[in-house]
C-alpha cells in the first residue's frame, strides 16, 4: 500500500476506520485503479469492510426488493464490483443474479440515468413514432411528436 | 413431481382499466385451472416508473403473482396467454422454490449453530463465518 496515498485517503474516506455495514462508496469512484494495490494510481483498499448481508444474515436477494439492490448499482446502471461494497464473493454473485431479474423487469435500468453521456447508450432511444431520437442540445430527451 | 414455486410478475400500460386486469387474471387463472395449478398470492403493486421506456410508456401497472403448480408446462401456457393481451407490455417468470427451500435450509443451520453455542457475541462468530472458513465443519458446505 502506497504511503503517499495515505493522507489523500484520510480524507476522502474518514470511514474506512470502523466496519460500516452502511457505508457507501462515497468517494469518486472514476479514480480507481483497475484493481490491485500496486497500481501507482488512487486505490480504495477498504480491508475491514464487511459484506452486508452476511452482517444481516440474508439467505436470499430478492430482485423485488428495489431499495436492497440499488445501493449496490452505480448511478450509470452498472453493477459495483465487490471490492467496493465489500459484498462476498457467494452474495455478489446472488446480487448480481438479483440485478439483472430487476433489470428485466424494468425496476431497475440497464444503463443511462446521466443524461448527456450519449455514448454509452447500447440501444438508441426511438421517438413516438418509433423514429430515433437524436440527442439534442438542450440535453431534454423529447420525443418526436 | 413435486410443487414448485414460481414468481410471475407481469406490466400492463398504465391507463389499463381495472376490469381490463380482472379479465386477464381471470384468463391466467383459467389456464391455471386447466392445468392444474394455483395462484397463490395476487398482488397489484400499481402503477411504477419504469426503469426504461417499455412499448413507449414511463410508466407501468404491476402485477404480481405466486403460482403454485406441479406441471412445468403451465408456465410455458401462461406466457403464452400473456404474450397476446395488448395491455401487458413485459412479464417475468421466475423459478423461485429451489431459492426458498436454500434460504430456509441456511436459516435452519443458523438456528442449528446458534443455539449448539453458548451464544457470547452473536455478531462476531457469523461474520467470521462468512469470511474464512471458521473451524465449523457445517460451515463449509453451501
Amino acid at each position: 500500500m502506497a504511503d503517499e496515498q495515505k493522507p489523500e485517503k484520510e480524507q476522502r474516506s474518514p470511514e474506512q476506520e470502523a466496519p460500516r455495514p452502511e457505508a457507501r462508496p462515497a468517494g469518486p469512484r472514476r479514480e480507481a485503479g483497475p484493481g490491485g494495490p500496486r497500481r501507482g494510481k488512487r486505490q480504495f483498499f477498504r480491508k475491514k469492510k464487511v459484506c452486508r448481508f452476511c452482517v444481516e444474515k440474508i439467505d436470499f436477494i430478492d430482485y423485488k426488493r428495489v431499495e436492497l439492490l440499488a445501493p449496490f448499482v452505480q448511478e450509470r446502471g452498472k453493477i459495483l464490483p465487490r471490492r467496493m461494497t465489500g459484498t462476498c464473493s457467494r452474495h455478489q454473485r446472488w446480487l448480481g443474479m438479483a440485478i439483472k431479474r430487476a433489470r428485466n423487469i424494468a425496476l431497475l435500468p440497464f444503463s443511462g440515468g446521466v443524461e448527456g453521456s450519449g455514448s454509452t447508450h447500447q440501444h438508441r432511444e426511438r421517438g413516438e413514432r418509433g423514429r430515433e431520437v437524436r440527442e439534442r442540445e438542450p440535453k431534454e430527451r423529447e420525443k418526436e411528436s | 413431481m413435486e410443487e414448485r414455486l414460481y414468481d410471475l410478475i407481469f406490466i400492463c400500460r398504465p391507463a389499463t382499466p381495472q376490469e381490463e386486469l380482472d379479465r386477464i387474471l381471470g384468463v391466467l387463472e383459467h389456464a391455471c385451472a386447466e392445468k392444474g395449478g394455483k395462484m397463490e398470492k395476487v398482488e397489484r403493486w400499481g402503477v411504477r416508473k419504469l426503469a426504461y421506456n417499455v412499448a413507449r410508456q414511463r410508466e407501468g401497472f404491476y402485477v404480481y403473482a405466486l403460482l403454485k403448480t406441479a406441471r412445468g408446462d403451465l408456465v410455458h401456457e401462461l406466457e403464452r396467454r400473456l404474450r397476446v393481451q395488448d395491455a401487458v407490455i413485459k412479464y417475468l417468470t421466475v423459478r423461485v422454490d429451489e431459492d426458498l427451500r436454500r434460504q430456509r435450509k441456511h436459516a435452519q443451520r443458523r438456528e442449528l449453530r446458534a443455539a449448539r453455542r453458548p451464544r457470547k457475541a452473536p455478531a462476531q462468530a457469523e461474520s467470521g463465518r462468512a469470511g474464512t472458513g471458521s473451524g465449523e465443519p457445517a460451515a463449509s458446505a453451501k
